[in-house]
């Protein structure tokens, strides 16, 4: 057994340093500042191929039916998304014809409560202890036109990847809005 | 599925005491200029007028068949899902017989809610304020401190307040106030011919996959329903860059997408149906496509349903359920005011369906008609933008165009009823005559009702 594998073992599922966290939050602030600035191209650059993007609804349930109320891996969401659906998503912008954003949103991508952990490869099948699962809050406030503004508050749980020249990707997202009824005419952002 | 409980009807039905609500309170406005179906103008206060809204609630929802659920939502006894009827809570649930029942979601006594879940399964409901608890058939199951109460009270006359008539068609679940109402097939008329193009691929029918997208839009309900009816017009443009997309080369549509044909159903009813009419009409998720047996559809449904309503085009069952067979999107629009509607969708696929093929039509239904998808988007933005001017005096006053196709409804003679152009607006014409009717007929609750 190498040093080297040894120490990787023992990062499994601890806590990160104080340098990788600071990395954590530097990309999801550079993350934030591409999409406020729309650069969604530049933005699918920061997300890894085999990507898992879900942003699952959720419902009002009884106490001891709590089990259920995030909708599963197949039922209804606001995002279930592959890089390339993702990338199919964002093309339309380029279109010149998304009304929906055109004029464009207002938007401002705000994160917080950042969690960092290595990841520990006996839960996190085909992930190493070099990769990073992270749980952060988002506060998305959207202003358009004149006066329409949305927020969007939720939770992202993350894995980061650490790719072979040392740079993060995120390789999955669980998104959780903290929302029932969408408060919004529709989701134009991501988040 | 007809219910046999009798309504329990007005909450004026006491069995000890008297209500009276003086007729005055409700005052209804004469509509009829605000249509012109002939001449196909609109007059805007339609959408902005809060008396006017309460008249649609009283004339319109009340009397009306409204869409529920899908009976896929209710397996065994105690399963349930809240909704609205216009701006009646409700809960539908499956009784010990298993029979689907719906109540009015609001305790007898002070009136709060006596569920608050979204959907799941219970033995009973009970109200969290002061402990009044209803079985599965709307009875009352128990009343803490019944001792205080005189003893003419009779718990039995005070369960939930039932929906008198409960019915469904092929997995459609709708419910009616109306105590007597036309029957749902037969209200459903020809529109039943077009609806079988998304409900009857096979035997074994359609479910509905888990959860409901839930959004709101700042436009009245109207604006969504109607354009559901009979706006193909509006596809080209507001959703130009889904078609692009959407398309082989991701630079534009192809030619035979924006210069399509098609036809246009309309009846008395309300209903509208609007498609585009080639014989490869096909599915436009790649792994349905593959799926589906085109043969086999022809045999059963038609040459006219696969070459038209099987896949692409949208349609309204008045006054507010809509559907898009091509992705298998099912929404009611839920009024909340003039101004404002709740949009609650779920995704239908075929109960044959195996798993990679259902989660292709979930996946492509989210990804272009969910809350996020590249066609919705641009279906709200356009309804609050229809709305909010609207309320200028001047604006108000402008009547809007619906002139489209004016004249050209006829027998086609390949689809049942009488069909327009595809680009048309003879649905929608159909649609506000449908709506003036009931807005100025008095519905069973009323007094002067004849």
């Amino acid at each position: 057994m190498s040093t080297a594998t040894d120490q990787l073992r023992s990062r499994a599922g601890t806590r990160a340093d104080r340098d990788t966290h600071f990395e954590v939050e530097q990309f999801y602030y550079e993350e934030a500042d591409l999409l406020d600035s729309g650069r969604y191209a530049d933005w699918l650059e920061l997300l890894a191929d085999d990507l898992d993007y879900w942003m699952p609804t959720r419902t009002n349930r009884l106490r001891r039916q709590q089990a259920l109320s995030i909708a599963a891996r197949g039922e209804a969401a606001f995002y279930d998304e592959t890089k390339d659906s993702l990338a199919w998503r964002i093309r339309r912008f380029d279109s010149g014809m998304a009304w929906a954003e055109d004029p464009p949103s207002r938007t401002r991508h705000l994160v917080t409560n950042v969690m960092a952990r290595h990841v520990d490869p006996a839960e996190q099948d085909g992930f190493t202890a070099d990769d990073l699962w992270v749980r952060s809050s988002f506060l998305v406030h959207q202003n358009r036109l004149e006066r329409e503004v949305n927020i969007f508050a939720g939770s992202r749980t993350d894995i980061l990847r650490r790719t072979a020249d040392g740079r993060l990707q995120v390789a999955r997202r669980a998104i959780l809005l903290d929302q029932n009824v969408l408060l919004a005419k529709n989701i134009s952002t991501f988040f | 599925m007809t219910s046999t409980i009798e309504p329990q009807g007005a909450a004026t039905a006491t069995p000890r005491g008297t209500l009276r609500r003086p007729a005055d309170l409700a005052r209804n406005i004469d509509v009829s200029g605000l249509v012109d179906t002939e001449g196909g103008l609109l007059d805007r206060v339609v959408f902005t007028d809060q008396e006017l809204y309460r008249q649609e609630l009283r004339r319109v929802y009340a009397p009306s068949w409204l869409f529920l659920a899908h009976t896929d939502q209710f397996h065994k006894p105690g399963d349930f899902f809240t909704t609205y009827m216009g701006e009646d809570p409700v809960i539908v649930t499956l009784d010990r017989d298993r029979r689907i029942r719906a109540y009015l979601n609001s305790c007898r006594h002070r009136g709060a809610r006596v569920c608050r879940a979204d959907s799941g399964t219970t033995r009973n409901f009970t109200c969290t304020y002061h402990g009044w608890s209803y079985n599965l058939d709307g009875s009352v199951a128990s009343v803490p401190n019944k001792d205080g109460y005189p003893e003419s009270f009779e718990s039995g006359q005070w369960g939930l307040v039932e929906v008198p008539h409960v019915e469904s068609y092929r997995g459609l679940i709708f419910g009616t106030w109306n105590p007597e109402p036309i029957p749902l097939r037969e209200s459903l008329g020809d529109m039943a011919w077009y609806m079988d193009a998304m409900l009857d691929h096979d035997d074994q029918g359609t479910v509905v996959v888990g959860g409901v997208h839930k959004w709101v839009l700042e436009g009245n309900w109207k604006l969504a329903a109607e354009q559901f009816a009979t706006d193909w017009y509006h596809v080209n443009m507001s959703h130009a860059s889904a078609l692009m997309i959407l398309s082989p080369a991701g630079k534009k549509p192809k030619d035979e997408v924006v210069h399509r044909t098609g036809r246009q159903y309309s009846d008395a009813h309300g209903n509208g149906a609007g498609f585009p009419v080639h014989p490869k009409n096909r599915f436009d998720a790649q792994t349905v496509h593959a799926w589906m047996d085109y043969d086999a559809l022809r045999e059963r449904l038609g040459d006219a349903r696969v070459e038209g309503p099987l896949t692409n085009g949208h349609a309204t069952v008045f006054p507010n359920f809509s559907y898009l067979p091509v992705n298998g999107s099912i929404r009611v629009w839920h009024p909340k005011g003039p101004d404002r509607m709740e949009v609650w969708a779920w995704t239908l696929v075929d109960k044959s369906m195996p798993e990679e093929v259902r989660e292709a039509q979930r996946l492509y239904n989210l990804r272009t008609f969910g809350p996020s998808g590249v066609f919705e988007q641009d279906d709200g933005e356009n309804w609050s933008e229809a709305q909010s001017p609207s309320h200028g005096f001047i604006t108000n006053g402008v009547a809007l165009n619906y002139q489209m196709g004016l004249g050209t409804e006829r027998e086609d003679g390949r689809h049942p009823g009488r069909t327009s152009e595809l680009y048309s607006d003879a649905a929608g014409r159909a649609f506000y005559g449908r709506w003036r009717e009931l807005m100025n007929t008095p519905a069973w609750h009323e007094e002067n009702h004849s």
